[in-house]
């Protein structure tokens, strides 16, 4: 576990560089378990960064979130670098991000945090839903150490931990210029056995399941938003001329919409699972994703957001590529 | 009650461009399809519609024609998006739709017996338009009346042929200007608010009305508070995306004001309150 | 009124005699609570806390046709919401309730709003008290309403264990409490001070709280505050916190042709935290970062509104506090706003 003061310590040394505009990591949320996104502008707002198991976003999404706007006459553009906290499952977003040039690698300045998994908030909220004022949370071993209203209760690890965490293949960041901790070997491994399951279900019992979870769909955008891959600046989603796609929220565009974007993250989604965990009315995307995961990965041997030196996926060819899906 | 929704279908008497380019402006002469809509149609300049086709969209527009000028409607509209394109490709004989009036007006009876100068820029001549017509149809009710109006080229002036008319009438001082120097133009060269300090119309008793682009505007205001105006002389329309026209859909606010329902007249005095105004 | 009681006993025999309207209830779908038609007693869901999506949508629906036409014929067919027909949303929480009196104002401001209204009149609201608060960021109370708030129903129902106390508010609850006379007794006579007694513990439970005197006349002075930086810093620019909201109520209008030449002119639920919602044709935008749109949610809600309808269009469900992915928390902002 990354020892808080150790992080503060560094954040203050990263944001007084004099080429650091920007420091993104975590500071604690307004009430109960709680963390959320922090924005360090200088080294005296760092005394609020935290590193816990609460904190569960994905800050690779706001290093492609950032709206520019445009430099006005006589200034110029701030080309200072952004530092970005990263997770192992996060850093993979900022490798995908540069596999496909978003942006130069010196733009951004990586401080990794090998991760042993972070809570599924919900799972949380949950079990304790009347727990208000600030409470903590620890990895201790296999328990998650909960600290609230002056006790502690110990919860074993699989009760609370986000499920992604325990078929995590990368724990410790893939990029960093900076580590914050001791790296934490590879302790799960992902068999996809979820996929395999849906995999194996009849087409019109698939059809009535995905129909029920789309047509809660309140097409909020959140699972785009807040997706760390989803950073066109102009959305197919938003075109009117043409228009691709209809606002009108009905199972038959809900559906459009999940299937078009599921379709634009094949090959390139890196599994962090922030879509489904916004998703305000639990529709598990992650399902759609990991699905195109699986199949790209047995198409291609292929891993998204692992390596800055591959060429994305689907905008490569290679004479060896398999053709026998092709009809 | 009858539905704000539904739009009343009019039918292009008359379609012509008043200029040229990528960003082109075609002015629409229309009357009703039902000819009985005449009869509760009531509308005073400043007062806007909802421009569109069904199966394309809706714009906010303003009338661009006077209540003074009897049966028809002008409508001038510069082609940006889905809906003005659309629009664009309809000749005399085509219709389409509007619902309006909307929106509030300019204050002109309360301007009666004063002196009002106009100041306008490219397509910004729209809404001024009727305010001309309608002062120069009422005449006697108001004082010295003084247009100034420029656009990038001689190309891009809206309503030339007006202007030239105007411009040999008593009715009106007509002070024209371009961006940039051409061969034979008689007028003044160089950016509205220039024009506006070589003009220096007084402002006793006077009335400033100007619409534009917003870095016109901006200096506009700032060159008529140096000749004098105070804020209340003066007057200016807004503009926003807008999609309901009577205050519901929320999207055209500037503050607390909805500039569809609020607007899109308003003074330089009640938008000094409001910093998102000139956003 | 006398006060009535409902045995839960007799509840799916109540449900079933009011499904001959279109009735609305909360229900699962999956674990998620939402409210839909049901037709089926069964599919009524009353044990919640509160829904994630509130009730609005069937005042305002997400997507509703203004009127149908054909591309290139003059005939524009306007929706007819009586063909809707009478409808009865069953378990709302008063909060949603409230919700729906505040938005009321909106439509019919200036220009009546035909379909909104129609719907409106058409529908009787049938209230859930909440006798324990739903959720930790229930701040109702700072608000005006209260657990147990009357204001926008016309019935409301109270559980008293093994069966609902009735209170009839309106007449229109009146009405249905005689459709109901079949289900419904004579509630016990100490029952009206014993449901007094369970709302003011209940209010005594809401925990979250913000004194919102002045903040509708300071939020103004505010605006080049560098509050709104911080606050939004961190926002992802989706519509949850208003999709979410029981009083936004901000819509868009598109028109959708079929291959046919059948088209619709429809409006849709939009948010003021989109991009688009305010970007001109040209191109600009007048509110052209988070910033400026995460100020403008707040003073629409806590400034304009009041401004214009002298309530704020806020009812304190805590919903945008409980399901921003971000843990925006409007309470802070306002805490922020007050400091400032």
């Amino acid at each position: 576990m990354v020892d808080v003061n150790k992080l503060r310590e560094k954040a203050r040394e990263v944001i007084s560089r004099e080429d650091v505009r920007e420091l993104i990591g975590y500071r604690p949320g307004t009430y109960g378990f709680r963390a959320r996104p922090a924005f360090v502008m200088g080294p005296d707002d760092t005394g609020e960064l935290i590193f816990t198991p609460a904190c569960v976003n994905n800050l690779a999404s706001y290093i492609v979130l950032e709206e520019k706007l445009p430099v006005k006459r006589g200034e110029e553009p701030d080309l200072r670098k952004v530092a970005v906290m990263v997770k192992g499952c996060d850093s993979r977003a900022l490798v995908q991000q540069m596999e496909e040039k978003a942006y130069d690698r010196d733009r951004i300045l990586v401080l990794g945090i090998p991760c042993r998994g972070v809570v599924d908030m919900a799972k949380v909220q949950a079990k304790y839903p009347d727990v208000l004022e600030m409470g903590e949370i620890a990895l201790e071993g296999d328990k998650f150490v909960l600290s609230f209203n002056g006790t502690k209760e110990e919860v074993p690890r699989e009760e609370l931990v986000a499920d992604k965490c325990l078929r995590c293949r990368y724990p410790t960041p893939l990029v960093y210029d900076e580590l914050l901790d001791e790296e934490v070997e590879r302790f799960a491994d992902d068999d996809f056995a979820d996929v395999a399951e849906l995999e194996k279900r009849a087409a019109d019992d698939k059809w009535a399941y995905w129909e029920e979870k789309f047509s809660r769909c309140i097409r909020c955008y959140s699972c785009r938003n807040v997706c760390p891959m989803c950073y066109c600046e102009d959305c197919v989603l938003d075109r009117l001329q043409p228009q691709w796609m209809r606002r009108s929220v009905d199972i038959s565009e809900n559906t459009a919409y999940h299937i078009s974007r599921a379709y634009h993250l094949a090959g390139r989604c890196i599994q962090c699972g922030e879509c489904q965990r916004v998703c305000p009315v639990d529709i598990p995307l992650m399902e759609l994703n990991r699905k195109f995961y699986k199949d790209v990965e047995d198409l291609y041997d292929y891993e998204p957001g692992t390596n800055v030196e591959n060429p994305p996926l689907l905008s490569t060819f290679k004479v060896e590529d398999k053709e026998d899906f092709i009809m | 009650m009858k539905n704000p929704y539904i739009p009343y279908q009019v039918n292009i008497i008359d379609a012509w461009y008043e200029a040229p380019g990528d960003r082109c402006i075609k002015t629409f002469k229309v009357t009703f399809a039902d000819e009985k809509v005449w009869d509760t149609w009531s509308h005073k300049p400043g007062n806007c519609a909802m421009v569109g086709i069904p199966g394309v969209g809706e714009s906010m527009f303003c009338i661009s024609s006077s209540p003074t000028e009897k049966g028809y409607l002008r409508f001038s509209i510069m082609k940006a998006g889905k809906n003005t394109s659309a629009l664009h490709e309809l000749e005399a004989g085509d219709s389409f739709f509007i619902r309006g009036p909307l929106g509030n007006n300019f204050p002109l009876d309360e301007w009666k017996g004063k002196n009002i100068v106009t100041i306008g820029g490219g397509i910004g001549q729209a809404p001024l338009r009727p305010v001309i017509q309608w002062i120069r149809d009422n005449r006697a009710d108001y004082g010295e009346l003084e247009l100034i109006y420029g656009a990038r080229t001689s190309q891009d002036h809206c309503f030339k042929t007006e202007f030239e008319e105007i411009g040999s009438s008593d009715d009106c001082e007509c002070h024209l200007s371009i961006d940039v120097e051409e061969e034979e133009w008689p007028h003044f060269v160089g950016f509205v608010p220039s024009l506006l300090m070589e003009v220096a119309p007084k402002p006793d008793n006077a009335i400033a009305v100007t619409c534009g682009p917003p870095v016109m505007i901006n200096f506009v205001l700032q060159n008529l508070e140096k000749l004098g105006f105070t804020p209340d002389q003066v007057y200016t329309t807004l503009e926003n995306r807008m999609k309901c026209g009577i205050g519901k859909c929320g999207r055209c606010n500037v503050g607390h004001l909805y500039v569809c329902k609020d607007g899109p007249v308003f003074s330089y005095a009640q938008l000094k309150e409001i910093p998102e105004a000139f956003a | 009124m006398a006060l009535k009681k409902l045995s839960k006993e007799k509840v799916g025999e109540a449900l079933a005699e009011l499904s001959k309207f279109r009735l609305i209830a909360p229900a699962k779908s999956d674990d998620v609570v939402v409210f839909k038609q049901i037709s089926d007693p069964a599919e009524a869901y009353l044990e919640y806390g509160n829904s994630t999506v509130p009730p609005k949508k069937f005042a305002f629906p997400q997507t509703e046709t203004l009127f149908r036409f054909v591309t290139g014929s003059p005939d524009l067919t306007a929706k007819n919401v009586e063909e809707e027909g009478t409808t009865v949303i069953f378990g709302l929480r008063p909060c949603d309730a409230r919700a729906m009196a505040i938005v009321d104002k909106l439509f019919s401001w200036d220009f009546d709003d035909p379909y909104y209204l129609k719907r409106r009149e058409l529908t009787t609201l049938v209230g859930m008290a909440c006798v324990e608060p739903p959720s930790v960021n229930c701040f109702c109370t700072s608000l005006g309403g209260s657990p147990f708030g009357t204001e926008g129903l016309d019935l409301l129902l109270t559980d008293m264990g093994d069966y609902y106390l009735v209170e009839a508010l309106t007449d229109k609850g009146e009405k249905l409490e005689e459709t109901l006379s079949s289900q419904l007794e004579d509630a016990p006579a100490d029952d009206e001070k014993k449901a007094k007694d369970m709302a003011a513990a209940s209010e005594g439970k809401i925990r979250r709280s913000i004194n919102t005197e002045g903040i509708p006349e300071k939020l103004p002075d505010l605006w080049e505050n560098g509050l709104w930086k911080k606050v939004s810093a961190a926002c992802l620019g989706c519509g949850i916190c208003t999709f979410l909201c029981p009083t936004c109520h901000c819509f868009d209008i598109q028109d959708e042709v079929e291959e046919s030449g059948e088209g619709r002119r429809c409006r849709m639920w939009d948010s003021c935290m989109f991009e688009e919602y305010t970007v001109h044709a040209s191109g600009h935008n007048p509110r052209p970062t988070r910033k400026e749109r995460t100020r403008n949610r707040i003073n629409h809600k806590y400034s304009y509104y009041p401004a214009h309808f002298d309530v704020i269009a806020c009812v304190g469900c805590g919903r945008c506090i409980n399901l921003c992915p971000v843990n925006i928390d409007i309470l802070e902002i306002l805490d922020q706003v007050v400091d400032a």
